[in-house]
């Protein structure tokens, strides 16, 4: 017996092939939308993988430092670095905000982190693409190239500048931004800095304030102003643990004695992935149920259009005996074909046009092949209507008269 | 030969078919987890480097000068202006007396009536004494009784008391005098050192406080550098070392210098040690004092060494270490590493050795399964 | 009674019921022996398209009797259960416009059948050959039906009709969109195959040119058919 959907599809391939491209591209849009919630998902946890740290302690009752605002003492990692099972404590400071170079400015996510330190301590990019790690205590910043900085750009932070000597990749927040490092000291002063005309107001406000100004005690107008315009605040304690230690048992430890309060990776994820975009998420998912619905429909709508293009063929070879399995598998097959078409034409695209998009965009090799059954699934579903139709034909309609 | 049509056709599907296929293949193998992550390589090599340490900090002078008057008073005049040079000595301005010359015409007064007093006193004493010897004479011939000679030897002595006191009232009121002179004179503000005028705090007819400054004297030749120097990359410092200052206003052009000294007291709030970097010739425009400026102090020397890049440095639970890459596989080779230098590279004490080929940078975090591609560089990180 | 060829007693067939019932058929008869091509000649509203299609086993006629050689295929309201292998085996079909597949080829449209019935391909194929050659179209066998001219997508589809050797064959309107010249072609073909083949034949026609050909006529009239004799003239 000859495959007599195989031979249909071969008697107008050009057809069913651009039939098959724009089902595809429909299927890569799909594809690609499960793209962006899973990339909203990587960057939430590249954002945990690359601060390196297993626990995260935060200022008491926030959901600190990425989804809340949180501030600590910056010399409350030392009595941290004391607490059983505590490897390495190190502070770390998160802000984002407009990073300015030339005449461009990009936003950033500016990460304060522990510059000089050893290797690996938490909060230091883990792995670079160019340059190299900080080695000045000061004034040099590693960047994620989705800034679009290059080695050597001048760029300004607050009132700053800063030479880019690294440059980083998938380093980014949990909403896309990408990071900038530079060094703690730094960053602490620039969470704080407003602006140079803001500081200045500030100190005409101090100087006027009798009660700090005072004739013959000028030395506390100057303590004064040197209080207000330092920073010993940070955002987040990053800490590793040593080998073995249980995260929860120390997490309760600090949060019991320091009063503070601790979340682990696992919450951590929970509050970035759970909270920080779960509308988004939902917003995604309901796009990709319509998605999959407008597939469904168009899929159907072709293979009931292919099949009424055939409605005598069909009915000649009812009459002359052909056997309704043979009909509706001819008819299953041209759908389960066009579905492979299209998914392969969708995951080539989806894949191309991956990097186009400005956020991070992950095709997850779990989902292609979901999609892969879900796209079979959806052609058979829809292969249905017409199948049905195609056994409704008479074949006496084939005699006419 | 001529091709059948459903030959012709089958070509014609398979045509498409086959390069779609194929870049579904390619698609799968090259993006995604299957792909291979693209690394650039470095070989280990034995050098020395030459350490650097940074530090920022901001101008200052070593010895600042506040002047300013000893008792309360209004500021008369000031004849010098910030950035005036002044000598030692100089006369830079002067308080308003008030009413301290009538105080002192009248202390010369008191003084004459108390001289005029001591003439009286003496004239007294110089009479009862002769009173007393004449008596004295009269009763060893007993023309006069004891009892009247007792009494003129009496005489005699309140006289000589009465004196006395006069003279020491005198001196008195000239120390009185001496004491309002001297503070006539210290209402000069005078300056203690050659140097600048960098701050002038009151201007003429300002009511002071005694200790308050007036103006404020530096001496150019003591300027200095106060730098801070991260504690956690502080190794090795020390006084004598040579060092270059770049101010933030020259834009990078580094000045020579040395390290004059290590502060005994660190910051404990901000982790960082203090030093003090002084110029080897100070600046000719002086800077101005509280300028921001970056010190790089340059260490001796080390001995040669395998080094590698900083970037290559990753760690694995808390081991630092890297991974190197030996017949195309990886692994990761736990090192100890030794002091780096401010270009990036770093010293490995342990676990590496010259000639050994290790991943630098890599598109993504890589594991001991990773497969790799080494290229010249990552896609998208060029210079 | 021993029959041969395709025979019909009493055949009856009502559409709808109650009111509005509509006979369609009021007891025809009818019999073709094998080798015989026979015409049915009606006017339209005159139940030949209902009679047709009892005779091709499409429609169950309400009421009689119809034997296909020694088979009954109905008999007052009963009748064979596979009526869609009977069709594939012992029936073939030609059409007014020939209805071929578009998307086979002519060889494999004439072998669909035989391969429907579970024959293999290639054995399928020799035999839908063999009939092209003698229909005279074997050069076109590699061609799409969509390159034939009418004459040979109708010869074609009498192959077709053929391939599976079947004792009876219904043609309807075989000749309407040929001119005379062709139209008497595939008579004559219908005839010569009627003849080698043994096959019974019933054109469905009203195209005046092929009537004088046939030697026996049914003549079909509000339900009835009349039988008559034909001319017989010859066509060569």
């Amino acid at each position: 017996m000859i495959s007599l959907a195989g031979r249909d599809i071969l008697h107008a391939w050009g057809k069913f092939v651009f039939t098959g491209v724009g089902l595809g591209l429909l299927i890569g849009v799909t594809l690609v939308m499960a793209g962006v919630y899973r990339g909203m998902v990587d960057d939430g946890k590249a954002l945990l993988d690359n601060s390196g740290a297993d626990l995260w302690v935060v200022q008491q009752d926030t959901l600190g430092p990425y989804a809340e605002s949180s501030s600590l003492k910056d010399d409350l990692y030392r009595t941290i670095l004391a607490m059983p099972g505590v490897a390495r404590a190190a502070n770390v400071t998160y802000l984002t905000m407009q990073v300015r170079q030339g005449e461009r400015d990009v936003r950033a996510m500016v990460v304060g982190a522990a510059a000089g330190a050893p290797a690996g301590t938490p909060g230091t990019p883990p792995y670079l693409v160019a340059g190299r790690q900080f080695t000045r205590g000061h004034y040099e910043a590693v960047a994620d190239m989705a800034t679009g900085f290059k080695l050597g750009d001048t760029i300004r932070i607050r009132r700053n500048q800063y030479t880019v000597v690294g440059l980083t990749r998938r380093m980014v927040s949990s909403s896309g931004d990408p990071m900038v490092f530079i060094p703690l000291k730094d960053a602490q002063e620039a969470q704080f800095l407003k602006d140079n005309d803001a500081i200045w107001q500030s100190r005409r406000r101090t100087e006027a304030n009798p009660a700090i100004n005072r004739p013959g005690a000028s030395g506390v107008l100057d303590a004064v102003l040197a209080s207000q315009s330092s920073n010993n605040f940070v955002n987040a304690i990053l800490v590793r643990l040593e080998p073995g230690a249980d995260p929860d048992e120390v997490a309760r430890t600090i949060y019991r004695w320091k009063r503070l309060t601790v979340y682990t990776r696992a919450q951590m994820e929970d509050i970035l992935v759970g909270k920080l975009i779960a509308t988004s998420a939902r917003q995604i998912g309901m796009f990709l149920v319509i998605l999959a619905v407008v597939s469904a429909a168009i899929v159907a709508f072709i293979i009931y259009t292919l099949t009424m293009d055939k409605i005598r063929e069909i009915a000649v070879l009812k009459l002359i005996g052909t056997r309704n399995r043979t009909i509706a598998a001819m008819i299953m097959q041209q759908a389960l074909a066009l579905g492979a078409i299209g998914f392969a034409v969708g995951k080539i695209t989806a894949t191309f046009a991956a990097p186009l998009f400005p956020k991070y965009v992950l095709l997850v090799p779990q989902d292609s092949i979901a999609g892969f059954f879900a796209v079979m699934a959806i052609c058979a579903l829809a292969s249905v209507v017409a199948i049905r139709m195609a056994l409704r034909v008479d074949p006496a309609e084939a005699i006419g008269g | 030969m001529k091709l059948q049509p459903t030959q012709r056709r089958t070509l014609g599907l398979v045509a498409v078919l086959v390069p779609l296929l194929a870049l579904l293949i390619y698609v799968a193998l090259r993006s995604g987890p299957l792909a291979p992550v693209a690394v650039t390589e470095a070989q280990v090599t034995s050098r020395a480097i030459t350490p650097g340490l940074f530090g920022i900090g901001t101008v200052e002078a070593r010895y600042t000068y506040k002047i300013g008057p000893t008792v309360a008073g209004r500021l008369k005049r000031l004849d010098v202006d910030v950035g005036d040079r002044v000598k030692v000595g100089q006369v830079l301005g002067e308080m308003d007396p008030v009413d301290l010359d009538d105080r002192m015409r009248s202390q010369e007064a008191a003084i004459k009536r108390i001289e005029a007093a001591i003439v009286e006193a003496t004239a007294r004493f110089t009479f009862a004494k002769t009173q007393a010897a004449r008596y004295e004479q009269l009763l060893a011939v007993r023309s006069t009784s004891e009892e009247i000679l007792l009494g003129k030897r009496q005489e005699s002595q309140i006289a000589e008391a009465a004196l006395a006191a006069a003279r020491e009232d005198l001196a008195r009121a000239r120390s009185d005098l001496q004491a309002l002179r001297a503070q006539r004179d210290n209402l000069n503000l005078v300056a203690p050192v050659a140097g600048i005028v960098t701050v002038r705090d009151a201007d003429p007819g300002t009511t002071l406080v005694a200790g308050q400054a007036v103006v404020e004297l530096i001496d150019p030749d003591s300027v200095w550098v106060n730098v801070r120097f991260d504690q956690i990359s502080a190794a090795g410092l020390a006084a004598g070392l040579p060092a270059h200052i770049a101010l933030r206003s020259s834009g990078g052009a580094a000045l020579k210098g040395r390290v004059l000294r290590l502060e005994p007291m660190a910051d404990a709030v901000t982790e960082e040690i203090l030093a003090k970097v002084v110029f080897d010739q100070v600046p000719a425009p002086l800077p101005p004092i509280g300028e921001l400026a970056e010190a790089t102090v340059d260490l001796p020397a080390l001995a040669e060494m395998p080094v590698i890049p900083n970037a290559a440095v990753q760690r694995q639970g808390d081991r630092p270490g890297v991974w190197r890459i030996s017949d195309g596989g990886l692994e990761f080779v736990s090192v100890r590493l030794g002091r780096a230098n401010l270009d990036g590279l770093v010293q490995v004490a342990e676990g590496l050795k010259a000639g050994e080929r290790i991943v630098v940078y890599s598109e993504k975090a890589l594991g001991s399964k990773s497969r790799i591609r080494v290229v010249e560089s990552i896609p998208g990180a060029g210079k | 009674m021993a029959t041969k060829g395709i025979r019909i007693e009493g055949l009856r067939k009502r559409y709808g019921s109650g009111d509005t019932a509509v006979d369609a058929l009021k007891g025809v008869d009818m019999h073709v022996e094998p080798g015989e091509v026979v015409g049915l000649i009606g006017p339209s509203g005159s139940g030949k398209s209902t009679l047709l299609k009892s005779l091709g086993a499409v429609i169950d006629p309400t009421a009689g009797r119809m034997t296909l050689g020694d088979e009954v295929i109905y008999e007052q309201g009963w009748k064979v259960p596979d009526l869609r292998a009977l069709r594939r085996d012992r029936i073939g079909f030609v059409f007014q416009a020939p209805y071929l597949i578009p998307f086979l080829d002519v060889t494999d449209n004439v072998a669909l059948p035989p391969m429907l019935a579970g024959l293999p391909n290639t054995e399928a194929r020799k035999r839908a050959q063999d009939l092209l050659t003698a229909l005279d179209v074997r050069h076109r066998a590699q061609a799409m039906p969509s390159q034939l001219s009418g004459g040979e997508q109708q010869r074609v589809a009498i192959a077709r009709g053929l391939v599976n050797r079947p004792p009876v064959i219904l043609a309807d309107e075989p000749t309407a969109p040929l001119d005379s010249q062709r139209a008497m072609a595939v008579i004559r073909i219908l005839n010569d195959m009627a003849r080698k083949y043994e096959t019974a034949i019933i054109v469905v026609t009203h195209d005046e040119k092929i009537i004088p050909t046939f030697k026996r006529i049914y003549h079909i009239r509000d339900g009835v058919t009349h039988e008559e004799a034909g001319e017989g003239r010859g066509f060569e």
